[in-house]
């Protein structure tokens, strides 16, 4: 049951943006996600949404899978719609009973709608059309300026991609080790939620026990095949801008200058 | 000096208490000398315990010697700065494939040995097709490793070592964890690298059925070695292997027994094929006698 869970959502399929460098993709991204907590009126998100449908349709991925990532913010959204409406001082709307929905409420309720949905959108069109590997690729390759100041750049996404691929490996390991302990008479499904927490000791005990030992094999396997950090270390997949990523930077770069000058960012 | 020499190598566990007192001191390896030669294929044998394992690491430079010297390619595995180059020249694959294939795709997996050596982005895919293609898991390259049998995983590791180009590939234990099938399928392909390629394979494990095509045994019973010699002149001593607490393959021990009971056997059958063309011979040299 646990196997099923896969992470991140890549949409396999064959798309100019698929094949776009993952350093445009989060480049673009960021800013996008900047771009809409700057806006100053409406007309700014009328670009945002514009610029989202092109991507959109660029991706070819179903309209659907990008809603599918809404669900899960379904109630962060309602509440902060609900706060935003009853909570904001101003000129009163309506009033019913003790709560009062106001002029301004209204207004930032529904820019806070606007901007979680274009943003939870907008980073899924990234992730469904970007691997984990691609990722991870793109932010050692676009942090490595901040080698200069220490930090671990490489190392930092050398984790992140073990991270990725022991994932389904200790997934399978909980799923084995939660069997065992069934078998064993161990109840993690009734009680309250104090007594369940309790159950997941004999659970966790052995998964992080046996995390350090795969580890350590890990380890060793990575020096005894000549590891030794990111140091003169060449790449069987180095990122290389194409035609299409200039393309795309000449793109978004003309989303920053319609935003700056319609949105009002500054 | 062959291209692996090992001279009194003597390798002791030191346990200590909280204070950080000597509490005990576990002799793993025990006055190890050998001498391999390029190109053979050398099985190392023991149960659990005899300190095969603790022996192999040292030939990575993973572990160093408490006394006594290990030499790779003509370099002491003591010498920091010739570490990387012996682990290069002397490339390890372990017991649990699980825990030492590192890259999300197989390809990647295997280019992640060159990628550590600096070799050109080009060389590098060019040493993965061919390591894939020896070990024949070149149709997988773009898979997950999740995807994969223990077998096919425990094939990409030893590609990710051949992709470094050793002169030498070191097993621990790789089958311990297969199945059957996958342990055939390993074997195979270490194998088929040592008659093809010409590779020095020094395979350790604890399965006799896998010994038989070595060059030459080495059986290790607490930290010593305890018999060495070709497969036939090892099998030859069931007595001794019994004591060891080691199983002999079925067929030679069935010719033993028929041996002990005085049908006229050669020593240290090691096939089936064997056992029948000999008491095939036996039955037409009776029947030619009468």
């Amino acid at each position: 049951m646990l196997r099923d869970i896969t992470l991140g959502q890549y949409y396999q399929t064959e798309s100019v943006l698929h094949r776009m460098d993952p350093r445009v993709k989060l480049g673009g991204t960021l800013l996008y996600i900047i771009s809409l907590f700057c806006f100053k009126n409406f007309w700014g998100y009328l670009i945002a949404v514009l610029f989202l449908g092109c991507v959109i349709k660029l991706s070819k991925v179903p309209f659907k899978y990008m809603v599918k990532g809404m669900k899960a913010i379904i109630v962060l959204l309602l509440i902060t719609v609900v706060f935003n409406l009853f909570l904001t001082p101003g000129t009163a709307l309506i009033t019913v009973w003790k709560l009062t929905i106001t002029k301004e409420g209204l207004k930032t309720a529904l820019t806070m709608a606007l901007r979680l949905t274009l943003l939870i959108i907008g980073s899924s069109v990234m992730t469904l059309t970007t691997t984990p590997n691609q990722l991870t690729d793109a932010m050692e390759k676009g942090m490595s300026p901040l080698k200069v100041i220490k930090v671990p750049v490489h190392e930092l996404a050398m984790m992140m991609s073990i991270a990725l691929r022991f994932i389904p490996i200790l997934l399978e390991e909980t799923d084995k080790i939660m069997k065992a302990q069934i078998a064993r008479g161990a109840d993690f499904e009734s009680g309250n939620l104090f007594k369940r927490a309790k159950a997941m000791v004999p659970l966790l005990v052995p998964l992080f026990i046996s995390a350090f030992r795969r580890a350590n094999d890990l380890a060793m396997a990575m020096e005894a095949r000549c590891y030794r950090g990111g140091d003169n270390r060449t790449k069987m997949k180095p990122l290389v801008y194409h035609r299409n990523d200039f393309i795309a930077y000449a793109f978004i770069f003309v989303y920053m200058v319609a935003s700056i000058t319609i949105g009002r960012v500054f | 000096m062959g291209i692996i020499k090992a001279e009194n190598v003597t390798f002791e566990y030191i346990r200590r208490d909280e204070e950080g007192n000597v509490e005990g001191i576990t002799t793993a390896v025990d006055n190890v000398s050998l001498d391999i030669e390029q190109g053979q294929f050398i099985a190392i044998l023991g149960h659990n315990g005899s300190g095969k394992s603790t022996f192999a690491k040292h030939l990575n430079a993973i572990l160093h010697p408490t006394e006594g010297t290990v030499w790779v390619n003509g370099m002491n595995t003591r010498h920091e700065e010739d570490v990387w180059d012996i682990r290069q020249t002397a490339g390890m694959v372990f017991q649990n494939p699980d825990n030492q294939i590192i890259g999300q795709i197989v390809e990647e997996d295997v280019g992640f040995g060159p990628e550590n050596m600096g070799v050109p982005t080009k060389e590098i895919w060019e040493r993965v097709e061919e390591s894939l293609k020896a070990v024949g898991m070149y149709e997988f390259r773009k898979h997950s490793p999740n995807k994969l049998s223990g077998g096919q995983k425990q094939r990409v590791s030893i590609a990710g070592v051949l992709a470094m180009h050793p002169k030498c590939i070191v097993l621990d234990e790789p089958t311990a964890m297969l199945d059957p099938n996958g342990r055939k399928e390993v074997i195979r392909a270490i194998r088929a690298l040592n008659d093809v390629e010409g590779m020095t394979v020094i395979l350790i494990t604890h399965y006799m059925e896998e010994i038989i095509y070595a060059d030459k045994v080495f059986i290790m019973d607490k930290g010593k070695v305890a018999m060495e010699g070709t497969p036939r002149e090892v099998f030859s001593q069931v007595e001794k292997l019994k004591k060891l607490r080691l199983d002999v393959p079925q067929v030679t021990l069935l010719a033993y027994e028929l041996q002990k009971k005085g049908l006229p056997l050669p020593d240290g059958i090691l096939t089936t094929e064997e056992l029948v063309q000999e008491l095939l011979d036996l039955k037409n040299g009776n029947l030619e006698r009468r």
